[in-house]
């Protein structure tokens, strides 16, 4: 598993992804580490198949006792079909997850991890003395999802939005953002289902301050590629499958 | 999943599956004793020694039929216990499997704890689950022992049907269905105990 930070301050950021254990036909996934003094938060921790590699990595950051906070943007497996490991390695934590999957996700097992209802309308949470703000981004794509925003490290992520599908050594950075769009057209067109929700989540995101936009799957977007992002996601059509 | 956790899961779903046919045939002994309960009363004094059967086959029926439906909410205890031993199995290995990746890890030695507690809860799994099967493989044990009492008065049955004269043929009819009923919860029974008896000790 490969671990990049990519922001060092108070606090720390960390994207654990390329595993080069990971079976061939599961799809890739990004998973990001939010370490603070005496805690940690784990982003979309990622697939039951990547519970062991990914507690592994963590464990050069963190002690065991110190995860104590899961977020997970959305209720799919890649996301987090893990929970049922984690639950049992995991004495002191809580899952901040979007209040609709609650009944969903707890067919993976949640009993000694306490589930954290995230309302429609977002909330934040408290991690040591820094606050990360949880961003509505419903239907994009999942009907109950939300982004997380760091206003200190300028990060947003950002789940399956700006998510693109790479060989396993891919750099973790765009570096050229037109050849990346091709990359991620399909992806989004097909994956993502309302023009009117894309809409919505644009105006919201264009007000953050954003350095890093840091998706689920693929590449991260730095400085201005975070802008042309908007843009290019902006003009494109979605929701084609109808 | 291994080949033991599969065909354990599979055992104690067929439990279940037995069990309900089971059921079936109860009612079915049951219904029996109420027809020949009818027959014998016609025939009043020919059919004097049928009388106190029909009442004893009655109450068999209804005990195997309350004792399968202690066993099938027992049955079911039993497939969450697989599901759960299942799952402390999977993540005690994944825990495992986590420990040795970490390797050199700064904080690696930090998993020794959940690892252990994970073995813990797997082992209190496993012990309980033993525990489980052979409490109900007694119970099944109890249902066979009802099985091989209806044959015996199915047996009885036949000769006290004999002496009923005109009313001999359907008595006779009356003691076939027990036996063949009891002989189908027999093997019915038998075949989860079959099933089971393999994870009473291993
Ligand atoms: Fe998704
Ligand atoms: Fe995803």
């Amino acid at each position: 598993m490969k671990m990049t930070k990519i922001y060092e301050g108070s606090h720390q950021w960390i994207m654990f992804g390329r595993d080069e254990g990971k079976p061939a036909n599961i799809i890739d996934t990004n998973q990001y580490v939010v370490r603070t003094a005496n805690r940690c938060l784990l982003l979309d921790p990622g697939g039951a198949e990547l519970f062991a590699p990914m507690m592994a990595a963590v464990l050069h950051h963190a002690p065991v006792d110190q995860i104590t906070d899961l977020f997970a943007s959305h209720q799919d497996p890649d996301v987090i079909s893990s929970l049922g490991l984690w639950d049992q390695a995991l004495t002191n934590a809580k899952l901040h997850a979007p209040a609709i999957w609650e009944g969903f996700l707890r067919h993976y097992s949640c009993e000694s991890i306490e589930y954290v209802p995230i309302p429609d309308n977002g909330g934040t949470i408290k991690l040591d003395s820094v606050e990360l703000q949880i961003i509505p981004a419903h239907y994009l794509h999942s009907p109950g999802n939300f982004h997380v925003y760091d206003p200190q490290a300028k990060i947003l992520m950002t789940g399956d939005i700006g998510a693109a599908f790479e060989a396993p050594d891919a750099p973790v950075f765009v570096d050229n953002f037109s050849a990346h769009v091709e990359k991620m057209r399909h992806w989004h067109q097909r994956m993502m289902p309302s023009n009117q929700a894309k809409r919505v989540w644009i105006e919201r995101v264009r007000n953050l301050d954003i350095d890093i936009l840091a998706p689920q799957h693929g590449r991260m977007f730095k400085g201005d590629d975070v802008k042309r992002f908007l843009d290019w996601f902006d003009a494109l059509q979605v929701g084609i499958a109808v | 999943m291994t080949n033991q956790t599969k065909s354990q899961f599979v055992a104690v779903a067929s439990i279940t599956s037995e069990l309900s046919a089971v059921m079936v045939v109860a009612k079915e002994i049951s219904l029996a004793a109420a027809n020949a309960k009818a027959i014998a009363f016609r025939a009043g004094d020919k059919a004097k020694g049928f009388q106190p059967i029909t009442d004893f086959i009655n109450e068999l029926a209804k005990e195997t039929i309350e004792l399968v439906t202690d066993i099938n909410i027992h049955a079911l205890v039993l497939y969450r216990l697989t599901v759960n031993e299942f799952q402390k199995t999977t993540a005690y290995n994944k825990l495992e499997l986590a420990a040795k990746m970490a390797g050199d890890a700064v904080y690696a030695n930090t998993m020794q704890e959940p690892l252990d507690n994970a073995r813990l809860s797997m082992q209190d799994c496993q012990r309980q689950f033993k525990r489980d099967v052979s409490q109900l493989l007694g119970q099944l044990e109890a249902v066979m022992h009802h099985a091989r009492a209806a044959r015996v008065i199915a047996a009885n049955s036949r000769i006290e049907a004999s002496q009923a004269g005109e009313y001999l043929q359907s008595l006779q009819a009356v003691a076939e269905s027990v036996d063949k009923a009891a002989h189908t919860i027999h093997d019915n029974v038998q075949r989860c105990r079959i099933a089971l008896s393999i994870y009473r000790n291993n």
